[in-house]
């Protein structure tokens, strides 16, 4: 007697609205990080500002793969809805390649900075800087292997659903990285030389 | 090796003072005793199945309830050691606490009341009675609202971890002010303690609030539009609105406080071109907010009470629901009136301190409403109903008090002292505390099935009423003669002595009171037959918790009802509309993830406090792990059948005696006396003792 | 949402607006970037110009990726955007606002220092602060093959002195000699990273030897004296 099919909508209504309000949730926390560098971003005490350390070609980079990135995720999602088993894989595939790669800067940029000293003990700008970025960055790790995961899955099961839920979830995650990346972008790496 | 499997822990971090040992003590025998019991009684499998592991937000809502209250007690005697140190600290006397105890005293009161006491409570009067209120048979995610839970008692748990290892919790007010709380001025574990006790209950706050705000905006009734529904749920979304807003703040703020301790960061340090005042900011952010969280469901219990206890409808609906939306948009721009004294120019406090002031008055509207709704009504004194009124009286002491603060020049000369003291334990205590026990003696009779008895609870009430004031007045005017706060010597020439005798005293009367609200509950389960209500009514209730049994069945409702009006039960009762037709129900099942992914968030904290690598790094693979194996699972639900239903509601009506299905009248005389109880408690003891009943245990 | 419909009528539709998405994201991700490399505006027009390209990536990506506002039950969706959004204003504007107006009335030493150097104020409380009034002449020591050039810079007072690295290697400009470290005006040591430059302000005067402590080959002097 129980409409399973009208309970599934809502409940998947509910599900979409829920991840919406904690991904709310989590641009309050990077609000904060912002915040934390708009006011510290000043404070080197004498050390190199971000004009002298930040490479913008390499921030271009960045931004460049994660766009992509964000828009064969929506290609993903697309695939996934017409239960296209291995269009969805290749998509998502592509994503995490790229993902994968934009990490690997980011990481290749850190271990830069840190061997030249100029690690997030040395000031206040580098400490918001690092934890900025660095939030950003756990969030894509976070999000490769939620993708990950799900690819598995669908490797196993075939394309259901569920999984098909699961990508929808999962492809909104990461348009929303690619969102705070803009302002990252923005703020962090453009800021730096105006 | 050592440092990978134990980090810091030496057996120096056991206990090894007097006071340490006696708090582990009374933990480890607490523990013990329950297993006993536990282990005696045969009840372990039933404690996990039935309660550790549910998903049921009534008994999610009962164990917030127990919990709170411990640490109620707990935060209590707290109190009593800080007004004793006070008293005996005069001139050569050091009292009975060393500087450093005492600061750490003071610390975790403010914590444990805040995060443990009050939020514990809201979070379970919420859990319990909104779902019901808005006709729903569950929340939006039953595993989230049991992860939050786990997640609070993961705090609990943290925040006296202390007590066992590391012996010292953070001497540093209840927000930890930086740069005091940085590594420099505070190596120890304290404020390591702190920070992940708050953030490990932060964390379980914000998945609640998105819980609920799922549950309210996408689960109620059919029928009840967002006009039509009731003001405990008004006040509950927006509360649990503005807790989404701000804990995601407190969690960003711990993080960084959290880098700046453990990897030698730079954001609130006073080196490194780190900004001190900046953890100010930001902490208020969340911090002043936090206090209308806990605010607003009292104001929601209020108008409940006022509204049911008048025997009329809220006085303008509208504008109270207006006036709670004012209150949490203001809420959310005041922050800075808690740190006029920074520095900041003339022009940033006048506006916040006006800010301040306007946010009087959609509170003023509240208390508009529920005057009004009082004019003309038949008014019922009842417990929830006293409460209400003291409520009225002392939280209008704390308003103006806080009327007065707002001014900056007026700040400028009571900030930090014990007028600020005063008045925010005015509006705590007179608003969300008392706020608390009105909602529970006006929803027991619907959590227990019998209502509590009334003569206790008066006798409660009135200790509270003039312990508040012998506490509380003279420390207003402590405050006025300059005493600061979180003081623990002072000369006698000050002639502060004799007011801190008074509050002493007053403190002592309060916690008769609260002895009072224990005996009240034992001698309600003791008379339990006689004050058992059957109707799941008992107040002549106007909103749809009072539709169904007391207690309700898991599935809260048999027949999900049909919302026509804003008082949608009332009227129910007045057409006689009732649906018959069952159907089948699907129920979430229990699950033990809630309580897994707290158990190994705590490990996480724990492995941070002490620098345990190997610890974080395990416990965040088995979350990670854990998660993943749940977020790809399809089995959460399963079908009660119709028939099934329809089999349980007879048993429960069968129970039910014939003759008293209707309402009981709620006359309190045959209700025992203290004396009574006292009476009763020594007979039952001198029975177990003269027959040897012991024995058969 | 229309992300949690599995049947979208019109896939071909989605497709493309994910295509538009993605071109529009990409025009307003190479003009700040071009703008800032090709020092087309600076300061604070430059900031409030790309801030406006992000503000405007944003709506790209929120309408086009994330589709928000589509769907059958999307209104709440907006209202928690819309909240969420004057939230974080609140936060990051609110909190530089307040520290900003708090270091200008009450300040540490440091702030002290770069509010007399930005505002120039060269005077407090009849004191001279040693900071200079107005903008005056800019001078250039370039280092390329591992030489600077000139080896002896004359500047006035108050003037401005640019390190430029034309190396392909980074330096490190130190004050005094090798063997007899100094400071000037309390810097001890300027990072010159390879292709950029570093510029100081001359507030103290006198004659100061530099070498670059990475490569000590690179030397030279300046002499700064008083114009009044």
């Amino acid at each position: 007697m129980v409409n399973h099919k009208a309970h599934q909508a809502a409940a998947d209504d509910r599900v979409m609205f829920g991840f919406w309000v904690y991904l709310m949730t989590d641009l309050l926390v990077f609000s904060v990080l912002f915040a934390v560098y708009a006011v510290l971003h000043g404070n080197t005490v004498g050390g190199d500002a971000g004009r002298d350390l930040f490479s913008l070609p390499l921030a271009l980079q960045e931004t460049i793969l994660l766009l992509t990135s964000s828009f064969t995720c929506g290609l993903g999602l697309l695939a996934a809805r017409s239960y296209k088993k291995w269009q969805t894989l290749i998509c998502f595939g592509i994503t995490f390649l790229l993902g994968a790669l934009f990490l690997s800067l980011e990481m290749k940029e850190f271990t830069e900075f840190i061997r030249e000293g100029q690690t997030l003990q040395l000031n206040a700008f580098l400490s918001s800087f690092f934890v900025l970025v660095g939030t950003h960055g756990l969030h894509i790790t976070s999000g490769l292997l939620w993708m990950a995961i799900t690819m598995a899955y669908i490797l196993k099961r075939g394309l259901n659903a569920p999984l098909v839920r699961k990508l929808a979830l999962l492809s909104l995650f990461w348009h929303f990285l690619d969102i705070v990346w803009i302002f990252i972008f923005t703020i962090v790496y453009l800021g730096a030389y105006s | 090796m050592r440092e990978f499997w134990l980090g810091r822990l030496t057996s120096h971090s056991l206990p090894h003072d007097w006071v340490m040992v006696g708090g582990t003590a009374t933990f480890i025998a607490m523990f013990l005793f329950a297993a006993v019991i536990l282990t005696r009684t045969k009840r372990w499998k039933w404690l996990w199945n039935d309660w550790l592991t549910s998903v049921d937000p009534k008994k999610i809502g009962i164990m917030y309830f127990l919990v709170a209250g411990f640490m109620l007690i707990r935060g209590g005697i707290d109190v009593i050691l800080m007004w004793l140190q006070q008293v005996l600290a005069v001139d050569g006397s050091q009292g009975i606490l060393s500087a450093d105890h005492y600061q750490q005293i003071f610390t975790a009161h403010g914590n444990i009341m805040v995060f443990f006491v009050a939020m514990g409570f809201i979070f379970g009067l919420i859990n319990y009675i909104v779902p019901l209120q808005i006709g729903a048979r569950d929340l939006a995610s039953p595993l989230l609202n049991t992860l939050g839970f786990w997640l609070y008692v993961g705090g609990v748990v943290m925040i006296n971890m202390f007590f066992v290892f590391g012996g010292e919790y953070a001497a540093t007010g209840w927000l930890a002010v930086a740069p005091l709380s940085g590594i420099d001025f505070s190596p120890g574990v304290g404020v390591d303690y702190w920070i992940w006790s708050l953030q490990i209950s932060g964390i379980g706050t914000t998945l609640g609030a998105i819980n609920f705000i799922m549950t309210i905006l996408k689960m109620r009734a059919p029928g009840m539009t967002l006009g039509k529904m009731p003001l405990f749920t008004w006040a509950s979304l927006f509360s649990m609105l503005m807790a989404v807003a701000v804990f995601p703040l407190l969690t960003a703020t711990l993080f960084l406080q959290f880098f700046d301790r453990y990897f030698g960061a730079h954001f609130f340090t006073a080196l490194g071109g780190g900004d001190p005042m900046m953890y100010t900011n930001l902490i208020w952010m969340w911090g002043h907010p936090e206090v209308y969280i806990l605010m607003l469901p009292a104001f929601g219990i209020f108008s409940e009470v006022v509204s049911t206890f008048s025997r009329k409808p809220i006085a303008s609906y509208t504008a109270n629901v207006l006036g709670m939306a004012g209150v949490s948009v203001l809420a959310l721009s005041v922050w800075l009136h808690h740190f006029f004294t920074m520095g900041a120019s003339s022009d940033v406090n006048a506006f916040f301190g006006l800010v301040t002031l306007v946010i009087s008055i959609p509170t003023a509207v509240l208390f508009f409403t529920w005057i009004a709704t009082m004019h003309k009504g038949l008014i019922r004194f009842d417990t929830p109903m006293l409460w209400f009124l003291g409520f009225v009286t002392i939280f209008t002491i704390g308003g103006v008090s806080g009327l007065v603060l707002a001014f900056p020049p007026a700040d400028f000369q009571l900030h930090n002292s014990l007028f600020l003291v005063a008045h925010f334990h005015s509006n705590v205590i007179g608003g969300v505390l008392f706020g608390i026990f009105s909602g529970i003696s006006y929803w027991f009779p619907k959590i227990a099935g019998f209502r509590l008895n009334e003569r206790i609870g008066r006798n409660a009430f009135w200790c509270w009423i003039i312990g508040f004031c012998m506490s509380f007045i003279p420390m207003y005017i402590l405050g006025i003669m300059g005493a600061t706060r979180r003081l623990d010597h002072y000369e006698s020439s000050t002639g502060y002595q004799p007011f801190f005798i008074i509050m002493l005293l007053g403190g002592i009367v309060i916690a008769v009171g609260l002895t009072l609200q224990i005996v009240q509950i034992l001698a309600s389960i003791i008379q339990r037959g006689h004050l058992r209500d059957n109707t799941g009514d008992p107040w002549n209730g106007r909103t749809l918790e009072w539709a169904t049994a007391s207690p309700p069945p898991f599935y809260n409702f048999t027949v999900i009802p049909h919302v026509m009006t804003r008082d949608a039960f009332l009227d129910m009762k007045r057409l006689g509309q009732f649906d018959q037709q069952y159907e089948d129900i699907l129920i979430p099942k229990n699950t033990a993830v809630g309580i897994y992914i707290a158990i190994l968030a705590f490990l996480v904290g724990f492995g941070f406090v002490w620098h345990i690598n190997s610890l974080v790094v395990i416990s965040l693979i088995g979350i990670i792990i854990i998660f993943a194996k749940r977020a790809f699972s399809e089995d959460s639900e399963y079908t009660l059948r119709a028939e099934e239903v329809e089999k349980l509601e007879a048993k429960r009506i069968a129970k039910v005696p014939a003759h008293e299905k209707e309402v009981k009248s709620l006359a309190d005389e045959e209700d025992m006396s203290v004396w009574d109880f006292v009476r009763y408690v020594i007979t039952f003891a001198m029975d177990i003792i003269r027959n040897k009943k012991w024995k058969t245990w | 949402m229309s992300t949690i419909a599995p049947h979208d009528e019109n896939e071909q539709k989605t497709v493309s607006s994910y295509v538009v998405g993605f071109i529009l994201s990409l025009i307003f991700t190479f003009t700040p970037y071009l703008l800032v490399v090709n020092h087309y505006i600076s300061g604070r027009a430059l900031l409030i110009t790309i801030l406006t390209f992000a503000m405007a990536q944003l709506l790209v990506q929120v309408i086009f990726f994330l589709h928000l506002g589509r769907g059958a039950n999307a209104r709440w969706n907006v209202y928690f955007f819309v909240g969420t959004f004057i939230a974080m204003l609140i936060v990051v504007v609110g909190s530089v606002v307040i520290i900003s107006n708090l270091h200008n009335n009450a300040t540490t030493l440091d702030q002290t220092r770069k509010i007399i150097d930005s505002e120039g104020i060269y005077q407090v409380s009849g004191e001279l602060t040693g900071a200079c009034q107005g903008r005056h002449t800019n001078h250039q020591i370039v280092i390329k093959a591992g030489k600077s050039s000139p080896i002896l810079t004359i500047a006035a007072k108050c003037d401005t002195l640019t390190f430029v690295n034309k190396d392909a290697v980074d330096g490190q400009i130190m004050f005094g000699t090798r063997t007899k470290q100094t400071t000037y005006a309390g810097l001890d040591k300027l990072a010159v990273r390879k292709d950029h430059t570093k510029t100081i302000s001359l507030s103290e005067t006198g004659t100061f030897k530099f070498y670059d402590s990475l490569r000590p080959v690179v030397s030279g002097s300046f002499a700064v004296v008083d114009d009044k």
